[in-house]
Formats: C-alpha cells, sequence, structure tokens
C-alpha cells in the first residue's frame, strides 16, 4: 500500500513562520550592528581610497603621481606642493639658487623637527637622506634632475650642485618626487625596516602590523609632529580598492572619504551626493616616435606628421570618449600651465591633411601599425577613436595591444618595433614634458632637435619668470612644427570626496593633491 | 583509510611539481617582469638591469625554478620580491580570509541546494519548475555580477551591510559576520543552484527506480523511503557535483575577493600576478593545489561512507 506525506506532513520544527522569524531576528541583529557598513572606522579617521598597492613604502623606491599618498602620510617633504600647485614651506623654510645658472641650490631646514625615530632633523640627515635616494635604484630617480652633489654646508642648510640649469629644482623637491621625502637615520640604517614601518616626520606614522598588503595601509597619528595643529585625524587607512564600481559603493556608503572616480561612475556618485571634483591630468597623444622612418618610412617627413596632426576632429572625439570630463588638446601643454599659448594647436582640416600626405608622396595614405595599452585605456575605445580619424585621411591603422602591464608596454615601446604609440603625457611644467618627449617611450628612437635643446636650454637659464614662460611658448611652437607628439585630448582626474571634506584642491598644476600638508589649512579634514 | 591517504598524498607530490613547473613556465614566457614593475615607467633599462641583476632574475628560469624547489622541499617558499614579505606568512595572514569565505560558502551551497532540490523532486508542481528555471539563471549569472547587484541593494540602498573590507572574527563576530555575508551570497548563488537542479534530477530518478517502489508497496513509511533509502542513494552524484562546485569556488573566490576587497589569497594571486612576484604566485598556485586535492580527498572519504561497494574497492 502506497502512503504519501502530506503537505501538512512537513517536519514541525521547520516551518515557515519558524523560518519568517529568525531571518527577522537575522535582520535585526544585523541591523542592530550595522553602523551604516563602515566597520571599525572612528570618527577621526580619515579613509582614503587608491587603485592599487604603494610601489614600495621606502620613499626612494615608491612612486609619484597619487601613489605618493602611501609616503606622503609618513613622510614630509622639503618643499610642499599645494593642491593649486603652489610652493610652501614644510621641511625646508626658504630655498632658491645661489647662483645665476640655475645650478647650485640651497635650502634652509626647519628646526624642532624630529623623525619618528626620536633622531632631531638637520642637514646631515637631510642630505644623507636625499643621497641615499639617488643611489637606491628607485624609478623616480630621473626626475629630480642632474644632481652632481648633495651636501650639508651647515647645520640648517643643504646644498645641491646640478650639472646642468634645473631651474625647476624647488618643484623636484615637493613630495611628488622621492627625493625632498625625508628619512630618518634609523631607517637608512636598515632600508628594509621602511617596508613594516616609518621614519619620517609626518603627520602619521605607518603601521604595519595593522596593515594588510596590497588591501589596507594603516597609519597613526605621530605624537611628535612638528605642526599638531595641522593634524586633523587620530589615524589614517589608504584602502586598495580597483574595482570602479567597488570603488563608487565604498564612497557612496562612507567606508572612504576619498576615492579616485572615473567619467563613468561620475554622475552616479554625484546622485548620490558626492562631492565630484576634477582636475586635468593625461593628455592623450598620438606619439610619432620613428621620426627617421626606420620602421615606417612615411614618418620621416615632417609634412606626414603634420597631416597626421590634422585629422582630429578633438573636441568631437573628447566629447565621446568622456563627455564633460575631456576637452580636446591642441598641444602638449594643458591651459592654466606655464607656458600655454592658447593662440597655437594644429586644428582639423581633412581637406589639408590629405593635400600634405599628397605632397609628401602618399596620396593614397600608407599602412601604420600603433603600439596601445589597455591598462589606461581600458577597452581601447580611445585608441580605437584615434585610428578610426587616422583612417580619414586615408592611413591604414592597426592596434597592437599589450594587455599585460605597463612594463611590458615600455618594453615594447623601447623595442623599436613600433613606429606610433599611443600613450598620454602628463606634466604640470614644460621642463617635464620636454622631458618625457625626449626620453623613453616617447623617443624610443632617439630624435633629437637642436632647436628645441637651444629653447630648452635658454629657457633653463632665464633669469625671469616671464622670460622663461616665453621661452615654454617657443618650445610648444616648436614642437608643434615637429609633430613628434600629437595630442588629441585631455582626460581630468575624477575624485570622489565626502560632503564633510574640506581643505581638498586639485587643480591641473597638481593634479593629484596629497591628504597632509604641514599647516591646518593645507591638510584635509573633515567637517 | 590509511592506505587510501597515503595513496592520496603519494599523488599529490608529483601534481604539486607538475603545477608549480607549469606555473613557472607560464610566467617565464609572459612579457615583462617583477624589475620592470617595481621601477615603474620612468625606469632607465640600466637601472631596470641593474635590479633584474640583484633579483637573480636573469638566471635561466630552470635555475631559478631549482633554487624555489629547493626552498620549498625544505617547507621555505620563498620571499616576497615586491614586498620582500615571507610568503608563508603573506599565505597565512590571509588564509583566514579565504576559508571564511569558502566554509560557509560550501556549506551554504550543500545544505540549501540539497534542500531545495530535495524538495522540489518530492513535491514536484511549481516548486520543482521553480527550482529548474532558478538553476538555470543561478548558474548562468556571474558571481561578480551577483555580487554588484547584492552591494547595490544591501550595503548602498539599505546600507545594512558593509559594501567592501573584512572583520577579522577575533576582533569582532558580529563585524565578521557582516563583512562575509554578501561575499558568501555572491559566490554561492551558483553553486547552491548547481547543487539543487544534480540532487533534483538524481532524486526524481532514484524515485522511479524499482526497489523504491517495493519499499513502498512493502508499506515502509514514505519518510524512512525518502530521506534513508532515496537521499542516501542519490547522495554520490550530489557529492560529486558538489566537490566540482567547490573546486569552481576557489577560482571565484578570486573575483570575489576583488569585488569586495577582501584580502584573501585570491586578491593576493591577483596581485602577485600584476606584479610577476613568482614566489607569491608559486605559493598561492601550490597552496590552491593542496586545497582541490584535499577536496577530492574528502569527496573520497563521503563515497566511502555511502557506498560500502566504494569502501571495500
Amino acid at each position: 500500500m502506497f502512503r504519501f506525506i502530506p503537505a501538512s506532513g512537513r517536519r514541525p520544527g521547520v516551518t515557515r513562520p519558524h523560518l519568517a522569524i529568525a531571518a527577522a531576528v537575522c535582520a535585526l541583529a544585523l541591523a542592530g550592528c550595522s553602523g551604516g557598513g563602515t566597520g571599525s572606522q572612528t570618527s577621526s579617521q580619515l579613509s582614503v581610497q587608491f587603485p592599487g598597492p604603494p610601489i614600495s613604502l621606502d620613499p626612494a623606491k615608491a612612486g609619484n603621481g597619487g601613489s605618493a599618498m602611501f609616503v606622503s602620510l609618513a613622510y614630509d617633504p622639503l618643499i610642499f606642493l599645494s593642491g593649486s600647485g603652489d610652493l610652501a614651506p614644510d621641511l625646508a623654510t626658504k630655498w632658491g639658487f645661489t647662483d645665476h645658472a640655475n645650478e647650485v641650490f640651497e635650502l634652509t631646514l626647519r628646526s624642532g623637527v624630529t623623525f619618528s625615530d626620536g633622531s632631531g632633523l638637520d642637514a646631515t640627515a637631510a642630505a644623507a637622506s636625499m643621497n641615499y635616494f639617488l643611489h637606491a635604484g628607485g624609478g623616480l630617480v630621473g626626475n629630480v634632475g642632474p644632481v652632481a652633489k648633495i651636501e650639508a654646508v651647515s647645520p640648517a642648510t643643504v646644498r645641491i650642485t646640478y650639472k646642468a640649469p634645473t631651474p625647476e629644482a624647488a618643484l623636484t623637491l615637493t613630495q611628488y618626487n622621492g627625493m625632498g621625502n625625508l628619512i630618518g637615520p634609523k631607517g637608512l640604517a636598515n632600508p628594509q625596516s621602511l617596508l613594516t614601518s616609518s621614519d619620517g616626520t609626518g603627520q602619521f606614522i605607518y603601521d604595519g602590523a595593522g596593515s594588510v598588503a596590497d588591501n589596507r595601509y594603516v597609519y597613526k597619528k605621530n605624537p611628535h609632529y612638528f605642526q599638531p595643529s595641522a593634524q586633523h585625524f587620530d589615524s589614517a587607512v589608504v584602502r586598495v580598492i580597483n574595482n570602479p564600481n567597488a570603488v563608487l559603493s565604498a564612497a557612496q556608503t562612507g567606508q572612504v572619504q576619498f576615492a579616485s572616480g572615473s567619467a563613468n561612475t561620475a554622475a552616479a556618485a554625484k546622485q548620490a551626493g558626492l562631492k565630484v571634483e576634477t582636475a586635468p591630468f593625461f593628455n592623450w597623444s598620438l606619439n610619432l616616435v620613428d621620426r627617421q622612418g626606420a620602421v615606417s618610412p612615411a614618418l620621416a617627413d615632417v609634412r606626414v606628421r603634420q597631416a597626421i596632426a590634422l585629422a582630429f576632429d578633438r573636441p568631437a572625439i573628447a566629447k565621446a570618449m568622456a563627455g564633460s570630463y575631456a576637452s580636446g588638446s591642441d598641444q602638449v601643454l594643458l591651459p592654466g600651465t606655464d607656458g600655454y599659448d592658447s593662440n597655437i594647436g594644429y586644428g582639423y582640416d581633412v581637406a589639408k591633411a590629405k593635400s600634405l600626405l599628397a605632397q609628401a608622396g602618399f596620396p593614397n595614405g600608407f599602412k601604420l601599425t600603433i603600439l596601445t595599452e589597455s591598462l589606461l585605456d581600458v577597452n581601447n575605445t580611445y585608441s580605437q577613436a584615434i585610428v578610426d580619424a587616422l583612417g580619414n585621411i586615408g592611413i591604414d591603422a592597426t592596434l597592437h595591444v599589450q594587455t599585460t602591464g605597463i612594463a611590458q608596454f615600455v618594453g615594447d615601446a623601447l623595442s623599436k618595433k613600433y613606429a606610433a604609440i599611443i600613450f598620454p603625457t602628463a606634466g604640470t611644467t614644460m621642463s617635464q614634458l620636454d622631458s618625457q618627449i625626449t626620453h623613453g617611450l616617447f623617443n624610443p628612437f632617439g630624435s633629437a632637435d637642436g632647436q628645441l635643446d637651444s629653447i630648452m636650454q635658454q629657457a633653463a637659464t632665464a633669469d625671469s619668470a616671464q622670460a622663461r614662460t616665453a621661452q615654454y611658448q617657443q618650445a610648444s611652437r616648436r614642437l608643434q612644427e615637429l609633430a613628434w607628439t600629437v595630442p588629441i585630448f585631455a582626460t581630468q582626474s575624477v575624485y570622489y570626496t565626502a560632503a564633510g571634506l574640506q581643505n581638498f584642491q586639485a587643480s591641473v598644476l597638481n593634479p593629484n593633491p596629497m591628504p597632509v600638508g604641514p599647516t591646518a589649512d593645507l591638510s584635509w579634514r573633515l567637517k | 583509510m590509511g592506505r587510501l591517504i597515503f595513496h592520496r598524498a603519494a599523488m599529490s607530490i608529483p601534481l604539486l611539481l607538475i603545477v608549480s613547473l607549469i606555473i613557472f613556465g607560464l610566467e617565464a614566457i609572459v612579457p615583462g617582469d617583477a624589475a620592470s614593475t617595481i621601477l615603474g615607467q620612468n625606469a632607465t633599462p640600466q637601472s631596470v638591469a641593474a635590479l633584474r641583476g640583484q633579483l637573480g632574475l636573469n638566471d635561466p628560469w630552470v635555475v631559478r625554478f631549482g633554487h624555489w624547489l629547493g626552498g620549498a622541499l625544505h617547507g621555505d617558499l620563498g620571499t616576497s620580491i615586491i614586498s620582500g614579505v615571507d610568503v608563508t606568512s603573506s599565505l597565512n595572514g590571509r588564509l583566514a580570509v579565504t576559508l571564511s569565505l569558502l566554509v560557509p560558502t560550501i556549506l551554504l551551497s550543500a545544505v540549501a541546494g540539497v534542500a531545495l532540490g530535495f524538495a522540489s523532486a518530492v513535491r514536484g508542481g511549481a516548486l520543482g519548475r521553480f527550482i529548474d528555471v532558478v538553476s538555470l539563471f543561478g548558474f548562468a549569472l556571474p558571481s561578480f555580477w551577483v555580487a554588484l547587484i547584492l552591494v547595490g541593494f544591501f550595503a548602498v540602498h539599505l546600507n545594512l551591510l558593509p559594501a567592501t573590507g573584512y572583520q577579522d572574527l577575533a576582533a569582532s563576530p558580529a563585524g565578521w559576520l557582516k563583512s562575509i555575508i554578501l561575499p558568501v551570497l555572491a559566490l554561492s548563488l551558483q553553486g547552491i543552484t548547481y547543487v539543487a537542479k544534480q540532487t533534483r534530477d538524481t532524486v526524481m530518478e532514484v524515485l522511479e527506480t524499482d526497489y523504491v517502489k517495493f519499499l513502498r508497496a512493502n508499506g515502509v513509511p514514505e519518510r524512512s523511503v525518502r530521506y534513508r533509502h532515496v537521499l542516501r542513494n542519490a547522495a554520490i552524484p550530489v557529492v560529486t557535483s558538489l566537490g566540482l562546485v567547490s573546486v569552481g569556488m576557489l577560482s571565484g573566490a578570486v573575483f570575489i575577493e576583488n569585488v569586495f576587497v577582501l584580502p584573501g589569497l585570491g586578491s593576493l594571486a591577483t596581485q602577485a600576478t600584476l606584479d610577476h612576484d613568482i614566489p607569491v604566485i608559486l605559493g598561492v598556485g601550490v597552496f590552491f593545489t593542496l586545497c582541490v586535492i584535499a577536496i577530492n580527498l574528502l569527496i573520497d572519504f563521503a563515497y566511502g561512507l555511502l557506498n560500502p561497494k566504494v569502501r571495500v574497492s
């Protein structure tokens, strides 16, 4: 005889009402211990997001740009670069060249400053730290100019002697270029210790024990900081979050008070009540690096390079790529930087471009393989737009996309296999940009132009700011004539900040502001 | 049982060797290296070459693998090229996070999947059709997409659970629970639906067998038929599917840890791969291989418990 258990014959212990009650209890328990989803964060903790882990926590081997945050929290620079781009006294209270050739630079150090190892700051300690930087093998050593010698000339004075004029020496000693971030004697004696603790003079001391590598970097307040009024937080955390949606969620729910955003999620961030801050940063460019025509003979002719420069409807491309978070760019300098001249630029003229190509002997265009990457140009939308525009003047361009990483991309760029490379320039001065454009992946074939070098040499030794600006404008014109690097559009760095975060400022002169500064007004605070 | 463990342990040695060799070989042929990563894009070729020399990256890969293997055989997995931290310490520090994700996920998949599958098989009707449809969708939906939906609703909209991050169990049990609920739900959806589907199909098949009809004909109580006989006979394919799901969850954890910013082994593996940090990559690879071996061993044990014939063989 078959016997079926009716629906009401379920085990009495697992009825629907029981499940509902259990679910309600769980929900109430969770709601009860819910604090906005911020975990252990306290009201006096600054929590910020960064997309990747630090290259190194040793200031001499660390990264620049926004990555400088990992170091800046624990190490003061000699000179502070504010969000507006102004230089402010930090560990150095005075600085300047002592000669007319801009080759001998002296800094007067602040008194009463101690490193977290307990030792005092003096010129000997500062010089030792800077010399360590020069020989530590870090990637930023190329950014600090041709240093010949660094020495302590008095207990409070450090002298840097350069091999060549270096008018922007002060800028190279800010928090972004490594050398100015001073390390204490004990840290220098054992550099390995800098990976698990810090030995700086900054507002915070790195807490290696409380940190989780590649995930969260914790900093505790430095009780011996020289300017206590600038310390607005008891602790700071840098959380490594690289997924754009996770970044937005963390900012929306208050888990971080500062996050790097993107044009794709900016509207949602605004809708969620976050402040969206922007600053122009990357100047996306087609770099025509094969100027001798070793790989692509056509590029040896300047008329071909100039034709290429005329092929882009820059405002339209910028709008299509990033809406209001990008703008067309006609020159290597961005508006607002020293030397920018609104009267120069390539413009958009397909007919003239075709005519130039015909004059150069390429009336039907030519084939061109362009190297690009997918870490900055995710999905290669920027690169594809550039290739499409080249098609309008008859150039049959194909992309070679390096997806493995920036380091591998640089390796490919330097291999001399590619005549053109899509990669943005980023710099706030003509000196920085000239250095980029004439070195490394922007110049793998080693092109040189005597006229450009001469202009930059004159700028380096200019005896007034106005004279230097004029030289920079001249350099910009010369770069336009050469058409080595063809700027197309500039994207903005997008940041999300909590509504109550104050003293945050980003600008074209400093698109990567730091949370800590030497005064109360230059340090971020929460209202 | 002892022989089985010994046999599996013996089999795992060549397996670990082969896996580590494949990882090392693959890493060797991928463009770029740790020296370029450490020095960044501004580095000069000279400084990259110098650092390569310091890190021993100029040695033939067979030599480098030999060095690593020598250390590994003595229990030393080396140190991270990037952070300088001992690899074993890194793995230990992140193990709790990954286990906090995987253990509840596997348990939830097993319990909820079997319960749903069994209920739909014996009750059929709308519930059965519902399980069929949900299984299809649940298995098709990528776990990271599910994660985004869960975060949007429970963290951003309701502000009930954290959107990202992990709390240590010892430091705050409530915080720990809150931090793993969404990741576990996101990762277990596929597991639950897959196990439910397998359970439903297998149980329905067993319910149609002659011996079940015979049991019923002899007046064996239906509860006994279902829970003592049908469930047990249907268990082996279900356990197999649970094993497959568990192995798949190891890779799913890599994505989920990245979406929820959990400092587990998956995110460690991702970052180490981007950095070309080969000692860490190998360490995680060895660990995940050991996990797969352990899961397979547990499945073998389960087979033995469920089917005496397997025990004898």
